[in-house]
């Protein structure tokens, strides 16, 4: 063949636009975003843990009565945004009266600022991740809500390939591992994999959560289509699977 | 073997690179084509002139040092990953006989416009399912009579099959569109994989 009639500008071409719309595309953004929310609350404890490498000696027992955020604010501008309970007063009265040096006092309140403001930047990609889920996949969102759908994102690599996933296979989404392990040693295969930890299946029976992710993993999948097909069909979506878990509890009340 | 521009020195596979002409180190590790050399697979279908069809290319680790090998022929690399595409396409900025394409070989119909020619050799990596059944549609659409595909095959189990089995029933698929030259196993190098070189039947 002659090697030089090959339009290698067509290819470049067409491999730029495909990098640009994949990059680009809403999927991606979520999948990145949400990895990056995954691993900040690793890195946010950490750096917390350092901070009180200093300040556990002046306030013992502090960090075991109010949040991380609280306790930031409080040594990096004494903000006091919790409750004083007694407790806490007794800490903050500090009777051995341990105080702390120049140098000590402004690498607390650097770092508290430092775990401050990562708190903030992951409240507010929280923040994208709702808006872009709400502009572009707002029927996924509202039913296989925003924590479960960012995790079956990520696990599927694009919206696209979520796309063409039986329910079957959304309903095990996540599962992979112990599936295969199961498989190998002959026991029973996972019935579920990150829907498991959906709010509607916390209050069941094992056996009701069982048949309910077969439902919800099939509401799911029509959720993804609508998503792609730009209508709004949740609401029917959401009622029939409430209608489900009622059906369920008047079973149990009647047994 | 000869292969243009690949040494073999004290067991190790080395290249001499397409831009800067010196030796390059190749690492079995990182490459099974190279992990299939080491474990002395008996042909290598790959010459100064070929043109070759890379599916699963990634970053090009491997197609960079098959780009030290076809000085005149050419590597179209595919990938469906945008992430790793952006690397594969600043490889093949910088190396003339690449051809970087971002697509999803299992669906060869999307490209078949742009790839309006045939390749002498298919190579595939892409390590999912279905392996057997992506590069057999690649083929028919894209390979010359008497080409060579060479294909890493992963063997992970799928079912409660015994390595053993899965390996022979892959091996059978294969032979099902295939003529098999020679294939190795890439342990120590890779787990769990067979290199499997081919011909169109
Ligand atoms: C094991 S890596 C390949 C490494 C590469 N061959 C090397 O030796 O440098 C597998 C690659 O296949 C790609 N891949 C998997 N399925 C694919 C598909 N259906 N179409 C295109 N690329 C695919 C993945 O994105 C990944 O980059």
């Amino acid at each position: 063949m002659n090697l030089q009639k090959i339009n290698e500008k067509a290819f470049i071409k067409h491999t730029k636009e495909n990098i640009k719309k994949q990059l680009e595309s809403p999927d991606q953004r979520i999948i990145y975003l949400s990895q990056i929310t995954n691993k900040l609350p690793q890195i946010i404890n950490e750096l917390y843990e350092q901070l009180r490498i200093i300040t556990d000696r002046k306030y013992p027992t502090l960090d075991s009565y109010i949040s991380i955020k609280e306790y930031c604010n409080f040594i990096f501008e004494k903000k006091i945004t919790f409750t004083q309970t007694k407790e806490i007063n007794e800490i903050l009265t500090n009777d051995i009266g341990i105080s702390f040096s120049e140098d000590e006092k402004r690498t607390t309140k650097e770092i508290a600022k430092n775990i401050l403001d990562l708190i903030n930047t992951k409240e507010n990609i929280l923040k994208d991740i709702e808006t872009l889920f709400e502009k572009n996949y707002k029927n996924f969102k509202e039913i296989a809500k925003t924590t479960i759908a960012c995790k079956m994102l990520e696990i599927a690599g694009s919206f696209e390939r979520l796309l063409s996933m039986p329910a079957s296979t959304i309903q095990l989404l996540g599962s992979e591992k112990s599936f295969f392990l199961a498989l190998r040693k002959n026991k029973k295969t996972p019935k579920y994999g990150v829907i498991y930890n959906h709010p509607l299946m916390i209050t069941l029976s094992k056996k009701n959560k069982a048949r309910f992710a077969r439902t919800l993993a099939s509401k799911i999948t029509l959720a993804i289509k609508a998503d792609i097909n730009n209508v709004y069909i949740a609401d029917s979506l959401q009622e029939k699977l409430n209608k489900k878990i009622k059906n369920y509890n008047r079973d149990n009340n009647e047994n | 073997m000869k292969i243009n521009n690949v040494y073999n020195e004290k067991e190790q596979y080395f290249t001499k690179d397409l831009l800067t002409e010196k030796k390059r180190y190749w690492d079995p590790k990182r490459s099974k084509v190279c992990a299939a050399l080491k474990k002395n697979i008996s042909v290598f279908p790959i010459e100064k002139t070929s043109c070759i069809l890379y599916l699963g290319c990634a970053e090009g680790y491997t197609v960079s040092y098959l780009s030290d090998i076809v000085t005149e022929g050419k590597i179209i690399g595919v990938d469906f990953s945008a992430h790793s595409m952006q690397r594969f396409y600043l490889l093949s900025q910088k190396r003339k006989n690449i051809i970087p394409l971002l697509e999803d070989a299992t669906r060869p119909e999307k490209y078949k416009d742009l790839l309006n020619f045939k390749v002498d050799v298919i190579v595939q990596d892409v390590s999912q399912k279905k392996q057997i059944e992506i590069l057999k549609k690649n083929t028919d659409l894209f390979l010359k009579e008497n080409g060579y595909v060479m294909l890493s095959l992963k063997t992970t189990a799928i079912s409660q099959k015994k390595p053993k089995e899965i390996v022979d029933e892959e091996l059978n698929n294969f032979k099902k569109h295939f003529k098999i030259i020679n294939f190795v196993k890439l342990d120590p190098f890779e787990k769990k994989h067979i290199f499997v070189i081919g011909q169109k039947k």
